[in-house]
C-alpha cells in the first residue's frame, strides 16, 4: 500500500468507536483528506494532542485499497494555534473557515494556493492582527476568487453602470454581484430562489474589490467599519449559501 | 431466504443503532440474550422501558437523576459555594470516582461547536449564570475537555463569568500520570511548566 507525507490542517475530528478518530484534512498535497487514526484517544506518544481542530500538521500516512479513508500513521506537530481556542470569537471565525473548506474543496484535488489562504487565515486570527470577523470576510472574498465564483464588485453586474444617482445599490447571489437602481426591479430578478438581494453600499463593495485584488501580506491594511462589517457578513453569507446550495451552521455564530 | 427470525432481525437493527456499535456485534449481543435465560432478558427489557419514566434532569444542576433535586444537588453535605461545570453526565461520574470533589455540578450537555450547530444558547450558560448570582457561590471550576472546543467552551464561560463576584478556576493541564515526558507534545509540555507549583 503507498504511503504519504504531507502538510496539513485539521478541519473536522469526530470520534470513532472507543479509541479510534475520524479526521479530516485540508492537506498541501491531497486537498481535503479523511484519515482514520487507529488509538488517538488512547494514544499517549503518536497523537496526544496533535489530532486538534486547527493544528497544522506534518501528516505521514498509508493509503487504503478498498477506501479513500487513508491510516494516520504519525503526526508531528507544526503549529497547534493555541490562541484560537481561548477565544470564542476566534474559535468560531476558524470554525466557519474549516467548515467552508470542507465543503468547497474535492478529496484529491490539491490547490497550494488555498492551503496558504487556510494558513494565512489561522495565522492571522492567531495573532489577531485584525478582528476575527474581518479575517473571515477576507478569507471568504479571496477564497470565492480563488474558486472562480469571485462577486462582480466593480460595476452592475447587469449593465455594468457605477454611476452617481444609479444608486442605492443591492447584492444578488443569483445574479453574482452588484445590481444598480435600475436593474433591480423585482420583474427582471434572474433567480429568486438564489436568496433574496440585500442592500450594498459602494464603500463596502470598494472594500471587498480591494480585498480581491491585494496579495496576503497586504490584507491587514484593509479596516471595515461596523455597518461594512455587518454589511460584508451578511452578503457573503447569503452568496455562499446560495451558490453551495446548504446552509452553513458556523455563520450564525461569527461575532461582529 | 430469510434465516434470520424477524424479532431477532429487529432486535439486531436496534442494537446497531447504538454509537460504536457494528452489525457484527449487534447480532453477536443479540444472540447472547437469546441464549441467556428468559427472564434476564425480561429484565433488561424492563430496564430500558422505565429509562425514560424513571429518570430526568435535575432541575439545578441538569445531572440526569430519578429525584429533583439530584442526590448531589440534595445533599446538604456537599459545598454549594463551589460549582464544577462539566460537558456532559460521563464526566460527573470520572469525577465523582475520584472522590476528592466535594462541591456541586453544572452539566452543560455539550460544548460550543458552531460547526455542529452549537452556540451558546444551546448548552446550559444561562442556567449557570442564574445559579450564581441566586446560590452564592464563590468558586466555579471549569472542567470542560482540554479539546479545541472544550478549551473554548471554558474560554467563553470565563468570559461570561467576568464582573460576577465569583472565582473562576480551569482544570489544570498538563503532564498524565505515567507518562515519558520525552514523548509530551510541545502544548502539553510549555502548559505543565507554565503551571507548575512547588515540589516541596
Amino acid at each position: 500500500m503507498k504511503s504519504g507525507r504531507t502538510p496539513a490542517v485539521v478541519i473536522g475530528v469526530r470520534s470513532y468507536g472507543e479509541s479510534d478518530k475520524i479526521v479530516i484534512f485540508y492537506s498541501r498535497k491531497r486537498g481535503r483528506l479523511s484519515g482514520i487514526a487507529k488509538g488517538a484517544h488512547r494514544s499517549m506518544k503518536r497523537f496526544v494532542n496533535k489530532l486538534e481542530l486547527f493544528s497544522h500538521l506534518e501528516i505521514l500516512y498509508t493509503e487504503s485499497r478498498s477506501s479513500s479513508l487513508v491510516r494516520i500513521d504519525q503526526a508531528e506537530l507544526t503549529d497547534p494555534f493555541p490562541l484560537i481556542r481561548a477565544n470564542y470569537a476566534r474559535f468560531a471565525a476558524a470554525s466557519l473557515v474549516s467548515e467552508l473548506i470542507f465543503h468547497w474543496t474535492r478529496e484529491n484535488d490539491p490547490d497550494p494556493r488555498i492551503f496558504k489562504l487556510l494558513l494565512w487565515t489561522l495565522t492571522s486570527l492567531e495573532n489577531l492582527k485584525q478582528p476575527p470577523a474581518w479575517t473571515a470576510i477576507l478569507f471568504n472574498i479571496k477564497l470565492l476568487t480563488l474558486l472562480g465564483y469571485k462577486p462582480a464588485l466593480t460595476g452592475c453586474a447587469e449593465c455594468t453602470s457605477l454611476a452617481p444617482g444609479s444608486g442605492p445599490y443591492l447584492f444578488s447571489p443569483g445574479r453574482n454581484g452588484l445590481l444598480c437602481r435600475g436593474c433591480a426591479t423585482p420583474a427582471d430578478s434572474a433567480a429568486p430562489e438564489a436568496g433574496p438581494e440585500l442592500p450594498f453600499s459602494l464603500r463596502t463593495a470598494r472594500l471587498l474589490q480591494k480585498a480581491q485584488e491585494l496579495p496576503l501580506g497586504k490584507l491587514d491594511r484593509l479596516r471595515f467599519s461596523p455597518a461594512a462589517t455587518k454589511e460584508a457578513l451578511a452578503i457573503l453569507k447569503i452568496y455562499g449559501n446560495s451558490l453551495l446550495q446548504r446552509e452553513i451552521s458556523s455563520w450564525d455564530f461569527i461575532v461582529r | 431466504m430469510n434465516v434470520v427470525p424477524p424479532a431477532l432481525a429487529r432486535l439486531i437493527d436496534d442494537l446497531a443503532r447504538l454509537p460504536g456499535i457494528g452489525r457484527k456485534t449487534a447480532t453477536r449481543l443479540a444472540l447472547h440474550i437469546l441464549r441467556r435465560p428468559a427472564a434476564e432478558a425480561h429484565e433488561l427489557a424492563n430496564d430500558l422501558a422505565n429509562l425514560h419514566e424513571t429518570i430526568s434532569l435535575c432541575s439545578n444542576c441538569f445531572a440526569f437523576s430519578e429525584s429533583d433535586p439530584c442526590a448531589i444537588c440534595g445533599d446538604p453535605g456537599r459545598d454549594g459555594a463551589l460549582i464544577c461545570v462539566v460537558e456532559g453526565p460521563a464526566d460527573l461520574m470520572a469525577i465523582e470516582k475520584v472522590a476528592s470533589f466535594k462541591g456541586r455540578y453544572h452539566i452543560l450537555h455539550g460544548v460550543l461547536s458552531p460547526m455542529d450547530g452549537v452556540g451558546p444558547a444551546e448548552i446550559r450558560v444561562d442556567a449557570l449564570l442564574k445559579r450564581v448570582r441566586m446560590q452564592g457561590v464563590e468558586e466555579v471550576l471549569i472542567a470542560t475537555s482540554s479539546t479545541v472546543p472544550g478549551e473554548a467552551t471554558a474560554a467563553y464561560l470565563a468570559g461570561r463569568l467576568q464582573g460576577l463576584p465569583v472565582a473562576v478556576s480551569r482544570l489544570a493541564c498538563g503532564i498524565p500520570m505515567g507518562m515519558d515526558i520525552k514523548y509530551a507534545d510541545e502544548l502539553t509540555l510549555s502548559r505543565a511548566i507554565e503551571s507548575r507549583k512547588p515540589a516541596a
